[in-house]
């Protein structure tokens, strides 16, 4: 008898079932627009936006400052932006999910630094250098036991997962007395947490990077001088059949550094300037 | 510990914990709309209906919702599908938690003894009154503790849908912790917002059930 009852709803929920079905599609279906154009290059001059993405916690190339975004990748590619006639577009992403969304073609151009090695060069196309992104080391402002990189030998050093200068951080240590034991962090920021609370002696991570965070909180860290690395840069990098669009944006980054826009860029961050590479350097490692 | 952390990113603190509670409740009534469309086709007599919820109930509760949300963001862009970030957010969130309505509601439908619509049937009530008036108002009164609690955990697992480029509460937490290199002030002030909200919910559940009690109880 109950059955009829069961039926009965069966139907009457048919629609309903119907309606929430057709509303899930709508909201994964909406706006969904055409897939780019084969040329991304004169694609995003006929949109008039160069869509960007980065992962805004990696000071001091890019910050989100309550909420305002920050960095001397912004003001790199508001200018590479002004050179190219559009305007930018940002999106923050965690580093995890920024390759692949490359990939997915979510966006035109990845400008979290990324350091420019053998392996990845086979994959994305890597424009010319933005910064140094040689391995160095900070220390606790406090700790008296090492005065230059190679007194990190026996002690312990963290640093972020997947980083080049992380693999920077073995060579080196292979190389030493005693070795380095290594702690592996999904991000920088804990391993700078870390090290502030005592659980590590150092952190490593590139130059710009550990300069910016010694000089933001100068009572808990101090940097190691002099970098202990081989020479290595950062650049932005773009999906690997965007030669067009990587090339427009060397273009402008090589016109920046000659115009001293870049210059001003560097001593605003970094309170330094520093020579860049016009081309793209043949990775060490 | 430096409190002027929190105090200084409050607004940013407060705009984000506004991006996780709208997310999360468009994520939440969607996920009703489609937690009760399957929880219907799970009682229904029809044998392909029923397999039908249970193949999207096993799908949705067995595949981690970080996985569903790149699935959705980036993976059917590769098949020319663009999902916006906000719809692929808010829909990740609604399918995944539709999943874990639809046992709930099921739960509660089965709680409902099953005696009082033979009854009802016997006493001559039209099939729509047994429902509207029967079984369904128990129903629900049943699941609204388990509904919170579901509430509660979405908007925690809301955390998640930063990876489709959200700028959300956790996500913001973790911007001012790399920015001011103070990780515990950020994050403390990140979980308050989150305490604060769910304490809301918890409240606005509270509430509901003392409003929906029987008789007896009033």
């Amino acid at each position: 008898m109950n059955t009829i009852g069961t039926i009965e709803l069966t139907r009457r929920d048919a629609l309903k079932a119907s309606l929430a079905a057709a509303a899930a599609a709508g909201g994964l279906l909406g706006a969904s627009r055409a897939a780019f154009a084969d040329d991304t290059l004169a694609d995003i001059k006929k949109r008039g936006e160069l869509v960007i993405a980065t992962e805004m916690q990696f000071p001091p190339f890019d910050i989100a400052d309550n909420g305002t975004y920050k960095g001397v990748d912004r003001d790199l590619i508001d200018a590479v932006g002004k050179e190219l006639g559009v305007k930018v577009k940002y999106i923050d992403l965690p580093w995890t999910s920024i390759l692949p969304g490359l990939d997915a073609k979510k966006f035109d151009l990845c400008i979290a630094p990324v350091t420019i090695t053998k392996e990845r060069m086979k994959r994305y196309r890597f424009t010319v250098p933005i910064a140094d992104a040689t391995a160095a080391l900070m220390k606790r402002a406090d700790d008296k036991s090492i005065a230059k990189p190679e007194d990190i030998a026996g002690k312990t050093v963290g640093g972020q997962k997947g980083t080049s200068q992380l693999e920077q951080l073995k060579l080196f240590s292979a190389k030493l007395p005693k070795p380095v034991e290594i702690k592996e962090y999904v991000d920088n920021n804990q391993s700078y947490a870390d090290l502030a609370a005592g659980r590590i002696d150092a952190a490593v991570n590139s130059l710009p990077n550990l300069a910016y965070a010694a000089s933001q909180r100068s009572d808990a860290f101090a940097v190691v001088l002099p970098a202990f690395g081989q020479p290595t840069y950062f650049s932005w990098v773009g999906r690997l059949d965007d030669a067009t669009l990587i090339d427009a944006v060397n273009a402008a980054l090589i016109k920046l550094e000659s115009d001293g826009t870049m210059a001003k860029i560097q001593k605003t961050w970094f309170g330094q300037t520093m020579d860049l590479p016009k081309t793209v350097p043949e990775p060490a490692i | 510990m430096r409190p002027q952390v929190i105090l200084h990113s409050f607004g940013y603190l407060t705009q984000a914990a506004g991006v996780t509670l709208a997310l999360s409740l468009a994520g939440i009534l969607l996920g009703f709309l489609v937690g009760s469309a399957v929880c219907v086709a799970r009682v229904s007599p029809r044998p392909w209906a029923s397999w039908l919820g249970g193949v999207y109930v096993s799908v949705f509760r067995g595949v981690p919702l970080l996985v569903l949300l790149l699935f959705i963001y980036y993976f059917l862009a590769e098949f020319g599908l663009d999902v916006p970030a906000v719809a692929a957010a808010v829909g990740g969130l609604a399918l995944s938690s539709g999943a874990y309505q639809s046992e709930i509601l099921r739960g509660a439908l089965n709680a409902t003894p099953k005696g009082q619509a033979e009854a009802a049937v016997a006493l001559g009530f039209a099939t729509s009154d047994i429902w509207r008036r029967i079984l369904l108002p128990q129903a629900f009164r049943l699941s609204i503790p388990p509904l919170i609690n579901e509430f509660i955990l979405l908007l925690k697992a809301s955390s998640l849908v930063s990876v489709v480029g959200i700028a959300e509460l956790t996500r913001v937490s973790m911007n001012i912790a790399s920015l001011t290199y103070r990780p515990l002030e950020a994050y403390v002030g990140g979980g308050l917002f989150y305490l604060a909200i769910n304490l809301g919910l918890a409240a606005v559940g509270a509430y509901a059930e003392k409003r929906l009690a029987t008789g007896a109880a009033r």
